[in-house]
């Protein structure tokens, strides 16, 4: 009784309970994905860090010495020989794909607690992110 | 450290860097520094990155962004998922506020891309000294609002009612649970579209202007608007990064010892943030940014239009 009364007052006020048990599906994945991102990132960035520091030298800072790097056959040869650009490049490139995997992972908690609204909401952030993708690539000199 | 094309004496002295032991490690101790201060305060620890990288490590002023932008992910995964886990986070509002500040950092990282130095600079002085005065301002509101139970006792409008954007979290410092009831949805929304602006085009984060807009027009108390907006800079500066990654703006060696140590110092922050009093934050940040922004006006106008202003930095 006294649950239907608090549903009822909740309706009126348009309010209701913001940790309720299928919120808290959303809140560990989001915690597990944030965690799992940003310890591999880190491990990634400090072999990276200790590697160029064996043999600190000067580093040239233009885009086309960068964009070097961005090659297939490159990015193979890095990890062989651990290069450290190449390194922190996996270590970076893991960093901004982990709130993405985050967006995502969202996508599903709410699907699966059947909140389609916000699968809407979250949805829409994915596009977003798909398009700066897109214009990146193709849209940008 | 790479088979290049050029080789090193090709490049001129401005567009290389020594990449010493003591460049890192004091790369590295500015990182901790601003990751702690950006837990304290939400706002991603970039504020004080960017001008520390261009004031005191001479990098230009686009590289210093896209690294920035890159260290305000890793301390949103870690600051964000402390947050998270301490439900102080309102993901709800995070989620639906992240549509605008996403497509705000992408307008604001291809206007970056186009931008010279200098003027990128002005900007952030003037977005700088903006924050100094609203921290200020607000200084004593949030302990006095908890205090008297005002963050429960305010109307949702018709957005907050639909998409259940009310919350609750335990506060440490007032030993309380505080509940609130989120209104100001479209106001809130616009601002969190500039932040994502000022995220794409300052390497930010924009947590400083989403916290404000939470906490001045949404009636989300200090502590949850720092959750939330944490959260929330993660995605919006992946936006920013993926765009800056494509122009060969990020700068691997510089992003390494920055990501550590934003991350680091974001995690000792998250750690003692709930046990501060918001006023104690709110004049940190103000002194902290009124310096910066005379520091970063100075640069500005320093590259821009020849004039010279003493300098502290």
């Amino acid at each position: 009784m006294n649950d239907t009364t608090d549903e009822r007052k909740n309706r009126e006020t348009g309010q209701t309970a913001q940790h309720a048990p299928a919120d808290l599906n959303v809140y560990a994945d989001v915690y597990n994905v944030l965690l799992g991102g940003m310890v591999v990132s880190t491990a990634l960035f400090c072999v990276g860090i200790v590697r160029a520091l064996l043999r600190p030298q000067f580093v040239p800072l233009t885009p086309d010495w960068i964009k070097q790097h961005y090659r297939w056959p490159a990015i193979a040869e890095g990890i062989r020989t651990f290069d450290p650009t190449v390194l922190m490049m996996i270590a970076t490139v893991l960093l901004i794909l982990t709130p993405i995997a985050r967006v995502i992972v969202s996508v599903y908690a709410f699907a699966v607690d059947h909140d389609r609204k916000f699968v809407l909401v979250t949805l829409s952030v994915l596009v977003v992110i798909v398009f700066t993708v897109v214009l990146g690539l193709f849209g940008l000199k | 450290m790479f088979v290049h094309s050029r080789t090193f004496w090709d490049y001129h002295p401005i567009e290389r860097m020594q990449y010493s032991y003591s460049f890192v490690l004091l790369l590295f101790a500015a990182a901790c520094v601003a990751g702690l201060l950006g837990a304290l305060l939400g706002v991603g620890g970039g504020i004080f990155l960017v001008p520390a990288m261009v004031l005191v490590f001479h990098l230009p002023m686009k590289i210093a962004v896209a690294a920035s932008v890159v260290s305000v992910i890793a301390t949103s995964n870690a600051g964000g998922s402390s947050y998270v886990d301490q439900r102080i986070t309102n993901l709800r509002l995070g989620m639906f506020l992240e549509i605008f500040t996403t497509v705000g950092a992408l307008s604001g990282s291809v206007l970056a891309l186009y931008l010279r130095d200098w003027t990128m600079q002005l900007i952030f002085a003037a977005m700088l000294g903006y924050m100094a005065y609203a921290a200020f301002a607000t200084r004593n509101l949030d302990d006095q609002r908890i205090a008297r139970g005002e963050f429960a006792n305010v109307r949702p409008d018709r957005f907050s009612s639909r998409l259940k954007l009310r919350g609750d979290y335990f506060d440490e410092a007032a030993n309380r649970d505080v509940q609130y009831v989120v209104n100001g949805v479209p106001i809130g929304s616009s601002i969190a579209y500039l932040a994502g602006l000022a995220s794409g085009l300052l390497g930010v984060g924009g947590g400083v202007l989403k916290v404000s807009a939470m906490n001045r027009y949404m009636n989300v108390p200090m502590k949850a608007a720092v959750g939330t907006s944490k959260l929330m800079i993660g995605v919006t500066a992946a936006v920013s990064s993926i765009l800056f990654f494509l122009a060969g703006l990020i700068h691997f060696t510089v992003v390494g010892p920055v990501a550590v140590g934003t991350t680091a110092g974001a995690t000792a922050g998250t750690m003692i943030m709930n046990r501060l009093h918001s006023a104690w934050l709110k004049w940190l940040f103000a002194v902290l940014m009124l310096y910066l922004a005379y520091e970063m006006l100075a640069k500005g106008l320093d590259t821009g239009f020849r004039l010279h202003l003493p300098s502290f930095a």
